[in-house]
């Protein structure tokens, strides 16, 4: 059975199409100005066909939008079903996107048990990052990596991100200058820190996956490890996760003859 | 003493409950209760709007303050944070009350009803009350902002020091209090203290405390019979006239109702599919909606350990005094708010879990909150070792900028599919 | 101008075994050598806990306080939730990080939510084997006295009945005699403060204070008594813009007030809990028992925020201005201390009254006090310094 997760993120539409429980296909499109017609193609390039007659479920923050799914899910279920599907041990796991962090937690049998987030925090998310990287002035690739070179970091104290913003052109801009890769070392880590502050509230167990676009940065992620204190999971294409727990649910709704 | 007096907000309030009461009639599933209440709060605000031109004092009080000392001396009473609250709820002011507060040099992490309180009277939007009156009954917001709005209103201020703990020593602290708290309000207002009334209030409050506690225990019927839009109603009872008839005559009411409702098995919703704890207060502009929200879930909020559920003990009319002080004791607010948060108040919470069949529990962090906000994770955990999951929800009482309801609703929804998934 | 300061310090000996003291806390020298002899340490939270009952039985007090910078508090943010003080967060984060993994109890006293809070999470989570909590009376009245005696009579005999040990009066009266002439000698070095040019910055003033807090009180008397002979024979003036007096609640980071002075002022005193607030009343006997005597000097200590009414701590306030020849006040408020913010509407006007200029500073405990707090006391110094003209 076929069927279809749309994930309608801040940034991007993301797209996963299961079929007998492997991933067939799956698209991320920019959302831009309209998400159905966004939607629509990334449809189009996971080789979704017009007219297919697949089971789909909608989630993410712009679901409200995809008025041609009916069949709509939480975020939070879509990433329980997702990370779980891809890392069967994880208890907790980490989304960190482009406008938000949210960390869930599983319990014995794979199902959420409970979840925080920093709804009202640009702190610690993929837009900040950029801005970061845009204050260094360089790529995010580029930063990533120069954070595994960091000998120490300077303290961001600010929980802010507009005044973390401050404290960073000041770093960048000191005489003598504070190392970059120093500098890249300190955002991540007080980054990090928003994240491990979600973490304990839902309290921390192994194993730990991380999702999202953000997990592509290697230097985050590898300062996330030594704060937490083990390895973490990361998907391969970590974005899709949600859409693709969205998919699960569609073909658990098809068992169960749930159409709305 | 009339014409210059500031009652414009108080005749705007009671202005909006008769015509809410206007409407509420005219509805054939309003609920009788309902009604009452708003009667109940037009009977509260009218008689404060009267209290000068009437010859009488008014004195303000703020949460958890025996009122009912001030009934048995027939002064005005004036509840401060309420008052806030009403003006936020129905008047939608608070944005005004708060920037005043804040030009007054009160911090933003101070409580906002306390910071309205000060813009309030600032403003001049109620009468001037001839007393002041607060005290440390429930946290350090409560006792702290009497200095200043005596310093607005040029009014004579007594703090009323509730101790820490619950010892004999400590009683007696608090009746030596309440004896100097009346000594200072009969030379401030001309008014003595009528100790026969104020043993015939007490008669009626731990009839009233009665009622609260059958109420609390017709709702553990499953369905349940009681929806999250009277809470507030609930509270108001006691708030606005602990000891007087019309708390005894709304509560009454409301559980005749609730009675009917149980022994005809009729809920809230039906299906009730899911039964919810709540931890502290929703944001007050939300309560309404939280019930429609609710509702369309098919969940009921059944227990409020911190505000609904009463301590067990009599009031002895005898020993009037005493027995206010008792009260102050017995208030469901003082097992997990003041005084020694240990296993008294952790039992509660896994009782009123198993007791009312509790499927999850939501807990309003509100931000203005410290010593409630400290105990989310002590809650959390002991909800968690008796499996019942708790959504947390950060909030503000009464600035509606902090929570949307599209938000709250996407929340619920979230938590909803948790416990549908487990 | 670099190598005379270094010269001028190393007259004031002292003063680095007092930040030797405070560079290894918790784990000091000498709280790590009475713990191996089998002593006592009992951590207490805030002025309102009697510590000479504490010392009387033999134990060692040690003040309860958070890092010494400002830091990540990841732990505490879930236990605490973010809307608590940071000190509260702070002293929480330390207790679960196990940095007071020695304490054998933590006395607390019920002065406000942030306090209460802290004691009940550290009693929920960290296994410290003796606790206790002191209800404290908001009032200074008879009653209110008579309730906390009574209060301290519990606290001792709960005490007693951990320690093994009866506190005998002439235990007291000793405890007594010691706390008395620490407060005498932080009252001799505060004095010096108020000379024209003191010999003695904020910042120095603030490392004895804290290394107070951290070590026995007749070791402590004894290197103040040393350092007072050092300063009274050093030579040393300092000379500034300004005189300033910072206030608020608690205070242990050294950096903030060396801030400040590194711009030319100088914090010639403070009404912090941390500072005056601790030590300036002392036991006075005066025909009552030693309990009886400890109560009264702790209930009517110079108050904190939380007492009522205010005007009693504002005149306190007011007092010190007057006697320190105060030129400007910082008020350093940390985010979410509910009594202290509430105090600002109530004290900045009667500041007015008396003309001293008032820089209200929002901030989070440990803060070193640079880039925003800078640019803004400089502003303040200026600011006062054009007044003046």
């Amino acid at each position: 059975m076929k069927t279809i997760g749309i994930d309608a993120g801040s940034l991007n539409i993301k797209v996963v199409v299961l079929d007998d429980n492997k991933i067939t296909g799956y698209s991320i499109v920019p959302a831009g100005d309209d998400g159905t017609a966004s939607a629509k193609q990334a449809l189009e390039n996971a080789l979704v066909l017009q007219g297919d007659a697949c089971k789909t479920v909608a989630t993410g923050i712009g679901v409200k939008l995809l008025t041609f799914v009916p069949q709509q899910k939480s975020i939070t279920t879509c990433l329980a079903r997702g990370v779980r599907f891809l890392f069967p041990s994880v208890k907790l796991s980490i989304d960190m996107g482009a406008e938000s962090t949210t960390v869930i937690k599983l319990n014995d049998k794979g199902r959420l048990a409970d979840w925080a987030n920093h709804d009202k925090c640009a702190s610690g998310t993929g837009l900040f990052l950029q801005q970061m990287a845009k204050l260094m002035a360089m790529p995010i690739a580029e930063m990533s990596h120069l954070s595994l070179k960091a000998q120490s970091r300077p303290e961001i104290t600010s929980t802010c991100a507009v005044f973390a913003e401050s404290e960073v052109i000041s770093y960048v801009h000191r005489m003598p200058p504070t190392p970059m890769p120093d500098i890249a070392a300190g955002i991540y880590y007080s980054v990090v820190s928003r994240v491990m502050s979600l973490c304990k509230r839902v309290g921390i167990e192994k194993d730990i996956a991380v999702t999202g676009g953000v997990a592509l940065n290697t230097g985050l992620v590898t300062i996330l490890e030594k704060e937490i204190g083990t390895k973490v999971m990361v998907p391969e294409v970590p974005q899709i996760v949600a859409a693709l727990g969205a998919a699960i649910i569609a073909g658990e709704n098809a068992q169960k003859g749930i159409t709305q | 003493m009339t014409g210059t007096e500031n009652s414009s907000q108080i005749v705007s309030l009671i202005r909006t409950f008769k015509m809410l009461n206007r409407f509420n009639r005219t509805r054939s599933d309003a609920r009788q209760s309902r009604i009452l209440y708003f009667d109940m709060l037009t009977e509260y605000y009218t008689q404060i709007k009267n209290a000068h031109d009437a010859g009488k004092m008014i004195a303000s009080h703020p949460v958890f303050f025996p009122a009912e000392i001030l009934y048995a001396m027939d002064i005005v009473p004036m509840h401060t944070e309420m008052t806030t609250w009403m003006d936020a709820l129905f008047l939608k002011e608070q944005g005004e009350l708060l920037a005043k507060g804040a030009e007054l040099g009160l911090a933003p992490e101070i409580c906002s009803p306390h910071r309205g309180v000060a813009g309030m009277f600032a403003l001049q939007k109620v009468p001037r009350p001839d007393i002041i009156l607060w005290s440390n009954l429930i946290c350090d917001n409560t006792a702290k902002f009497g200095e200043l709005v005596m310093q607005i209103t040029g009014s004579p201020g007594y703090f009323l020091d509730n101790p820490f703990q619950n010892s004999p020593a400590e009683m007696s602290y608090l009746v030596g209090e309440l004896k100097d708290m009346i000594h200072f309000l009969e030379q401030n207002t001309g008014r003595k203290m009528d100790y026969t009334k104020l043993s015939d209030i007490v008669v009626r409050m731990d009839h009233e405390i009665e009622l609260y506690r059958e109420i609390s225990d017709l709702r553990k019927a499953v369905p349940c019979p009681m929806s999250i839009d009277g809470y507030l109603e609930l509270l108001g009872a006691d708030y606005m006239f602990p000891g007087q008839p019309a708390s005894a005559k709304y509560l009454t009411l409301l559980r005749d109702e609730l009675k009917i409702q149980v022994e005809s098995g009729r809920g809230v919703i039906s299906p009730e599919r899911f039964r919810l704890m709540t931890l502290f207060i929703p944001p007050l502009y939300l309560i309404n909606h939280l019930a429609d929200i609710y509702a369309g879930l098919g969940t009921v909020s059944v227990v409020e350990p911190m505000f609904t559920r009463w301590s067990e003990g009599r009031l002895d009319p005898s020993k009037p005094l005493e027995s206010i002080a008792l009260k102050s004791f017995l208030l469901p607010e003082r097992r997990s708010m003041y005084g020694l948060f240990g296993q008294t108040a952790i039992n509660d919470i896994t009782e009123s879990a198993e007791q009312f069949k509790v499927d999850g529990a939501v807990y309003w962090a509100f931000l203005g909150c410290r010593h409630t906000c400290a105990t989310i994770k002590i809650i959390k955990e002991t909800l968690n070792d008796v499996d019942v999951p708790m959504l947390t929800i950060d909030c503000d009482l009464v600035d509606p900028t902090v929570n949307s309801k599209e938000d709250t609703q996407s929340k619920f929804q979230q938590f909803i599919e948790l416990l549908e998934d487990r | 101008m670099l190598v005379i300061v270094e010269m001028i310090n190393t007259k004031l000996a002292t003063l680095d075994l007092f930040k030797e003291v405070n560079n290894t806390f918790p784990k000091t020298k000498e709280i790590v050598e009475l713990k191996s002899k089998g002593k006592k340490v009992i951590g207490w939270l805030c002025t309102y806990v009697p510590e000479e009952i504490i010392h009387a039985a033999g134990a060692l007090p040690v003040r309860i306080t958070g890092y010494g910078q400002e830091v990540e508090l990841e732990d505490a943010n879930a236990f605490m939730y973010i809307n608590n003080c940071s000190f509260s967060r702070s002293c929480l984060q330390m207790g679960l990080k196990g940095e007071y993994e020695y304490l054998d109890g933590v006395i607390g006293s019920s002065t406000c939510d942030g306090a209460r809070r802290l004691f009940d999470l550290w009693c929920h989570y960290i296994s410290t084997p003796f606790h206790h909590m002191i209800s404290v009376p908001r009032k200074y009245t008879e009653q209110a006295h008579t309730l906390y005696y009574d209060q301290i009579v519990l606290f001792k005999k709960s005490f007693e009945d951990f320690m093994g040990i009866a506190i005998s009066d002439e235990a007291l009266l000793d405890s007594v005699y010691v706390y008395n002439e620490s407060r005498r000698l932080l009252k001799r070095l505060y004095e010096l403060r108020k000379l024209e040019n003191p010999p003695i910055t904020g910042a120095e003033t603030m490392e004895i204070l804290n290394a107070n807090f951290r070590m026995p009180k007749e070791l402590f008397n004894r290197y103040l008594n040393k350092l007072l002979e050092e300063l009274e024979t050093s030579g040393i003036e300092h000379k500034c813009r300004s005189r300033l007096m910072v206030t608020g609640s608690v205070m242990n980071n050294p950096e903030f007030i060396k801030s400040i002075e590194d711009l030319g002022a100088l914090v010639v005193t403070d009404e912090l809990c941390t500072g005056t607030r601790y030590w300036s009343d002392t036991v006075v006997l005066d025909g009552r028992t030693p309990l009886n005597a400890i109560s009264r000097r702790y209930l009517d200590n110079f108050p904190c925020a939380r007492m009522v009414p205010s005007d009693e701590r504002f005149n306190r306030v007011l007092d010190l201005v007057k006697d320190y020849r105060v030129d400007g006040v910082i008020s350093q408020i940390i985010r979410y201390c509910v009594p202290y913010a509430h105090d600002v509407p109530l004290i900045t006007p009667r500041l007015k009254v008396i003309s001293v200029p008032t820089l209200g500073l929002d901030v989070e405990y440990g803060t070193s006090g640079s880039g925003q707090i800078r640019t803004r006391v400089q502003a303040f110094l200026e600011m006062l310094e054009a007044k003046r003209k």
